[in-house]
């Protein structure tokens, strides 16, 4: 396994970074994005890669890559028509949801609009308790006249989501065999194969989304692996799925629902290998680009996951998207980035979430953005340098910025243009800190003992000031920062997350059911592992999600992988009890009380060796040879602009310091190295800044 | 009092807003009852030190406009001198409370070095507290609040930090789910140390006295804008008249009569002219009345501001003593939930005829039942509290949406988690075909859920409403269809329930709700063709009801529109008037 390549297709550009292990050489390229079929794009990108390394695309080991494929094509409905076949009584489940509002005194709010239209959904009779036992059979006939009904209706994918499935997956099995009997050729989706997990909405909505992304999905997978087939490489695709792990594209092309949140994923991975640079197991990645801010915490190498989330959100508010409870990466996502509209409300600043995208963009590119964003703040406040903006491929406006800023922010508060911009830098920043609280202090963990990891475009300009209104004692910025997620792929092993709800106390009598369960589990996590012909070792972890009896919201708790015993009861116990206290603290509950666990998960994974790289060559530990002069820089520390030193981040060699102030520039970003701080270079090249306690 | 820069002011607010929705998520994560987990009835928010509430989190609207009433009334019990940190008051009284003893307020003032600087609140609906039945939502038989369960004045139940055993084992004795009703409890203070710590971290980063400042400059911006946005409804003196069907089997109607008097800037809400105060669980006590009344109001003026003490201070809130809609002690008030639509309804049916482009027409309303019994697979006792949500009326620019809380905010409970916890089975959990109100906008659909018993002699409380008085469409808009509940439909035995009765039931009965259709808005005739051929193609709509309803003359087999003798019918037709009123 000598040569690998990383593909992070995103919205402007397809990313590439070719790595050769023997060699340690790692080559990055950027291709423009081709909207229409982005495989077009990546295969393109590749020869053009593969030109310049002076090697051939039939010399690759693994092509690993992260699409938003899944995930455009819930957003721009532009899947086919499926079916949704359910339990009787019950064909509204998508429809009716769970009827909360998200915004509560708006009157005018919609919910999500389900893929599957009512007239496109069939019940048949059948029925299972809470239990897994059958309080009605299923009725086979009715199955066989449904299935000729929605081949009639001229629709050839079914998603089927029967009651207490999760539990019990004989009906569904069953309708699924005699479906395809009966039609054959038709795809069918199983919820207790997507998603066996309780809350019969959202497993319905899980199911019906890997039914409605299947088809675009396979297709483009087929093109991508058919494009490297031709070129000789057999067997080498990989894609990167929400939880953070590769699959195989027949993994993918079954479950596509998993790579729903491919391309984020791929970004926080990213972060997760600055363990040595960072000098501790526990990062908080932080990708701000020009739309939205993605916070994220790891530890231990492993992304925070979580077994649920929305995609097509309005606002990124919660509970307005559509639901899938699947592992993923445990983002927060708000609506600030460099793009993000400033205006004034109430007397406060407000950032976001309306956003000026890249057209017309913010008011300094000149493209027609009229309304102040948090770029134009950047530029004003001297973080950006109008002249070197994607390494001097477009110039910005600043006078233009200037007066967008007033008109927009300004004049509404009595404060001049550079008053105003820091107002805008400062509130988008506090509303970041804010994301960042929720999935730090809100689950326990105290960002004083994170280093924090700035990347996406406008990561680095605001990633100091973030860790220090959040307390992270460092901040790491990575080399290459603009293609890191393509970085990231290399980095990623074959990872699955399998759970299973089954309800029991935590009590002897239960663990027979278990050790069971987790035979089963493990034996599918091997054959998905084995599937995926990557050498290495195979790890599988256990964790458990559970809560004192009668409680409804679990927490994950890791558990020793043994066959249980009586014995093991005190110590499940107490490992719940132990991560019951770091969350809610050690007087929120009774140590006498009745312990439940709901979803048994197993993490199957194989690892891999790290990515070796070339280091930086060292220099004389000055940085004067990458000094670029100074400009005036604007830091209310510093009593407001100061002759701020600027450094090009290409001609930074390893060993070198500087303190801040200072601005380090580089194509597709800018660090800004706050006052009373100091930054070094590290051997890979890394720029890792200490912060004043 | 310090000025505060606009930056850190927006800082600040954004902080404590923040702060008040992360109480929200510990109070659900802690919480053991699926009414507060899975229904989401529950409420958090911050106060300042005099208790004006600065900032809420996005949760029930009942709680919070009754909320920010109830902090100034507990520094009358418990004056700020005599709150140390660590301590804790609960109460649930219906008066000073939101109106019905489920609701358990916790209110934690918070210090920074011995200094109190704010309040840390939160309220949650408990599974039950006593009384005569399981969820303590009776309305039948009930004549006076003392039926209705314990209830608790302002009552110290943390001191310093530890927790004052005996109170808990009083509720504990007097609770049909003591596990749980302290789980929750346990679970209120876990959330009011989150916005604590919050509030004090604020405090230390900006200042005690920047922090005090940005309250104040909260509660003043927000009641500048209130006041705009009350300028843009017209001048007038607006009046508008709606039933509750009843407060229980073979009694009368109750009257809601609102006159709202909109003049520069200012708003008046008069509830004179409704019906007197009843013998049943059901009054609204007047911080209830106050807060659907407040919803209403905001829902036309600044919606998606942030609701605080400024907001409040704006509306005049009046009714007479005595009357329905302020009732004197001890009027029992059990099942109050029930009448936050009616509230919200008669001031938006008012506001309609001033800002007719910012309203919508009648909810189809809930179903709130409660179940109890002893569960035979655990030999334990259960209540099971159900919420049936129907859709929303329709709107000046689109249809009402299908199943969506409003104007609350609550969630259905997952079949598979109600079956789980409980000695029932869910058969049936579906829209009604045409049950919505017809309109240019339609309202949305009524909604059906049907449980099987699996238990006997099952205590059954129901509550709902709108079986006798449809909810009213708006601008030529229709009512939608009426309210039912059914015992055992479809067999020999089947039987209409009382939207409020009592009932005792037996293993195998089925009992069916079906929530009212929606009001519709605008003339039904004037309603999109195309629209109409998708409502029928997806079942929202029948065949019949196309031609009737919305003069649309559908071929049965085909589902083609008949071009010529929809035109026919649709200019012979005359639109009818409204059905409010």
């Amino acid at each position: 396994m000598s040569l690998r390549v990383g593909i992070d297709v995103g919205g402007t550009f397809t990313d590439f970074a070719l790595h050769d292990s023997a060699s340690g050489s790692l080559r990055i390229g950027k291709v423009l994005t081709t909207p229409t079929d982005p495989s077009v794009g990546v295969l393109a990108g590749l020869d053009a890669m593969a030109t310049a390394a002076g090697c051939q695309v039939a010399d690759l080991a693994q092509a690993v890559h992260a699409t938003t494929i899944a995930t455009n094509t819930v957003i721009q409905r532009n899947g086919p028509e499926i079916a949704l076949l359910t339990t009787e009584g019950f064909r509204d489940v998508l429809i009716i949801g769970r009827q909360k509002r998200w915004e509560l005194y708006d009157n005018s709010i919609d919910k999500p609009t389900p893929l599957v239209p009512r007239h496109r959904t069939w019940e048949v009779p059948e029925r299972l308790m809470f239990d897994g036992r059958v309080h009605k059979p299923l009725d086979e006939a009715a199955v066989r006249r449904v299935a000729r009904e929605i081949r009639d209706a001229g629709v050839d994918m079914v998603a089927i989501c029967f009651l207490h499935a999760y539990v019990n997956a004989a009906h569904e099995r069953r309708a699924a065999e005699i479906i395809q009997a009966e039609v054959p050729g038709m795809t069918v989706t199983l919820s207790s194969e997507v998603s066996p997990i309780y809350r019969e909405y959202e497993r319905a909505s899980t199911t019906t989304i890997n039914a409605y992304v299947m088809p675009a999905v396979a297709a483009y997978v087929r093109r991508i692996e058919q494009g490297l087939e031709s070129r000789g490489a057999r067997r080498a695709l990989y894609l990167m799925q929400s939880n953070g792990g590769i699959a195989t594209p027949e993994i993918v092309t079954k479950f596509p629902v998993r790579i729903i949140e491919s391309g984020p994923a791929a970004g926080v991975l990213t972060a997760a290998r600055y363990r040595e640079a960072a000098g501790t197991e526990n990062l908080m990645s932080f990708d701000m680009g020009g739309t939205t801010a993605k916070i994220c915490l790891i530890e231990g190498g492993r992304p925070a996951l979580t077994g649920q989330f929305e995609v097509d959100m309005v606002h990124l508010k919660k509970n307005s998207g559509l639901p899938m409870t699947i592992p993923a990466i445990d983002l927060v996502e708000i609506g600030a980035g460099g793009g993000s509209i400033a205006a004034v409300q109430m007397g406060t600043i407000v950032v976001g979430p309306q956003s000026a995208g890249s057209v017309p963009g913010p008011i300094c590119y000149g493209r027609g953005g009229a309304r102040p964003t948090v770029t134009d703040a950047d530029l004003v406040l001297g973080y950006l340098n109008p002249d070197y903006f994607l390494g001097g491929e477009m110039r910005l406006n600043v006078e233009a910025a200037r007066r967008g800023i007033v008109a927009g922010v300004g004049a509404a508060l009595g404060m001049d243009a550079v008053a105003a911009a820091w107002g805008i830098h400062e509130v988008v920043t506090s509303q970041m800190a804010q994301a960042a609280r929720v999935v730090s202090v809100g689950r326990g963990k105290d960002p004083r003992h994170f280093a924090l990891i700035p990347f996406g475009g406008a990561g680095p300009v605001h990633g100091a000031r973030l860790a220090r209104m959040l307390g992270c004692p460092r901040v790491v910025f990575p080399k290459d920062a603009g293609v890191e997620s393509a970085i990231g792929l290399l980095m990623a092993e074959p990872s699955f997350d399998l759970a299973r709800t089954l309800i029991v106390r935590l009590e002897a009598a239960a663990l027979p059911a278990v050790n069971a369960l987790y035979r089963e589990l493990e034996a599918a996590g091997a054959a998905q592992l084995d599937a995926c012909r990557v050498d290495g070792r195979h790890r599988l972890a256990r964790s458990a999600d559970m809560r004192f009896a009668g409680q409804g919201y679990e927490i994950n708790v890791p558990l020793p992988g043994s066959t249980y015993g009586a014995d093991d009861v005190a110590r499940l116990r107490d490992a719940f009890f132990r991560e019951y206290a770091t969350a809610y603290g050690d007087r929120a509950f009774d140590r006498r009380d009745a312990v439940e666990v709901v979803h048994w998960r197993l993490t199957a994974s194989v690892a891999i060796p790290p990515l070796s790289l070339a280091p930086l060559p060292a220099g004389d530990g000055s940085a004067k040879e990458a000094a670029k002069g100074t400009r005036p820089v604007y830091f209310p520390e510093a009593g407001g602009f100061t002759d701020c030193p600027v450094y090009d981040r290409y001609a930074l060699r390893a060993g070198d310091t500087l303190a801040g102030p200072a601005v380090i520039e580089e194509r597709e970003s800018t660090v800004v190295v706050l006052p009373g701080s100091r930054a070094r270079v590290d051997a890979a090249g890394n720029i890792v800044v200490d912060l004043d306690s | 009092m310090a000025a505060v820069d606009p930056i850190t002011f927006s800082v600040l607010w954004g902080g404590l807003l923040s702060a008040a929705a992360e109480m929200g998520v510990t109070l659900s994560r802690t919480a053991y009852s699926a009414a507060v987990r899975e229904g989401l009835d529950y409420s958090t928010a911050l106060f300042d030190a005099d208790g004006n509430m600065v900032a809420q989190g996005d949760y029930s609207p009942g709680h919070l406009g009754s909320m920010a009433f109830t902090v100034r009334k507990v520094l009358e019990t418990y004056p700020k001198e005599h709150l140390q940190p660590g301590d804790a008051i609960l109460l649930n009284d219906s008066g000073i409370g939101s109106g019905h003893l489920p609701d358990f307020f916790m209110i934690s003032p918070i210090h920074v070095a011995d200094e109190l600087i704010g309040f840390a609140v939160n309220c949650a609906h408990h599974v039950d507290v006593g009384g005569s039945g399981a969820g303590s939502q009776v309305i039948e038989g009930i004549i006076e609040n003392y039926q209705e369960g314990i209830r608790f004045l302002p009552t110290r139940c943390y001191v310093q930090g530890a927790p004052v055993e005996d109170i808990f084992r009083v509720i504990a004795a007097n609770v049909r789910q003591p596990e749980k009703v302290i789980g929750d409890l346990r679970a209120q203070v876990n959330a009011n140390m989150t916005g604590a710590r919050r509030l004090v971290s604020l405090a230390e980063t900006h200042g005690l006295a920047t922090l005090r400042a940005a309250m104040g400059e909260i509660i003043r911006q927000s009641e500048e804008q209130m006041r705009a946005a009350i300028r843009t409804i017209p001048d007038g003196v607006y009046s508008f008249t709606d039933h509750m069907d009843d407060v229980g089997p073979g009694t009368e109607p109750v009257v809601a009569k609102v006159t709202v008097t909109v003049a520069d800037g200012t708003i008046a809400v008069d509830w004179t002219g409704s019906g007197p105060q009843r013998e049943a669980g059901l009054n609204s006590y007047l911080h209830y009345t106050y807060a659907y009344t407040i919803a209403a109001v905001k829902s036309v003026t600044l919606p998606t501001a942030p609701q605080n003490e400024g907001v409040i201070r704006t509306i005049t809130i009046t009714a007479p003593e005595g009357t329905f809609f302020n009732p004197r002690y001890p009027a029992p008030s059990g099942g109050r939930a029930t009448i936050s639509h009616r509230i919200y309804e008669t001031v938006l049916g008012a506001l309609a005829q001033a800002v007719p482009d910012r309203v919508m027409a009648a909810n189809s309303h809930f179903f709130n039942p409660n179940l109890g019994g002893t569960d035979p697979a655990t030999g334990r006792a259960f209540v099971c509290y159900e919420l049936v949500i129907g859709g929303i009326g329709g709107r000046p620019y689109k249809d009402g949406e299908e199943a969506l809380a409003s104007p609350w905010n609550a969630a259905n409970i997952p079949v598979e988690i109600q079956e789980a916890a409980n000695p029932i089975l869910v058969e049936r959990f579906e829209l009604m075909a045409d049950s919505a109100g017809p309109g240019r906008f339609r309202g949305g659909m009524g909604l059906r859920r049907d449980i099987r018993l699996l238990a006997d002699g099952v205590r059954f409380f129901n509550l709902g409403d709108r079986s006798l008085f449809q909810p009213y469409g708006l601008a030529g808009g229709h009512g939608g269809r009426l309210a039912e509940t059914w015992l055992n439909p479809g067999t020999a035995a089947a039987r209409a329930l009382h939207s409020k009765g009592s009932y005792r039931l037996a293993e195998g009965d089925l009992i069916s709700w079906r929530t009212a259709g929606a009001g519709g808005y605008g003339d039904p005739l004037a309603r999109d063709v195309a629209l109409v051929v998708r409502d029928v193609v997806n079942g929202y709509v029948s065949v019949a009801a196309a031609e009737r309803d919305y003069g649309v003359v559908l071929d049965p087999a085909t589902l083609k529109v008949d071009v010529a003798a929809t035109r026919r019918r649709r200019q012979a037709a005359v639109p009818q008037p409204a059905t409010a009123d």
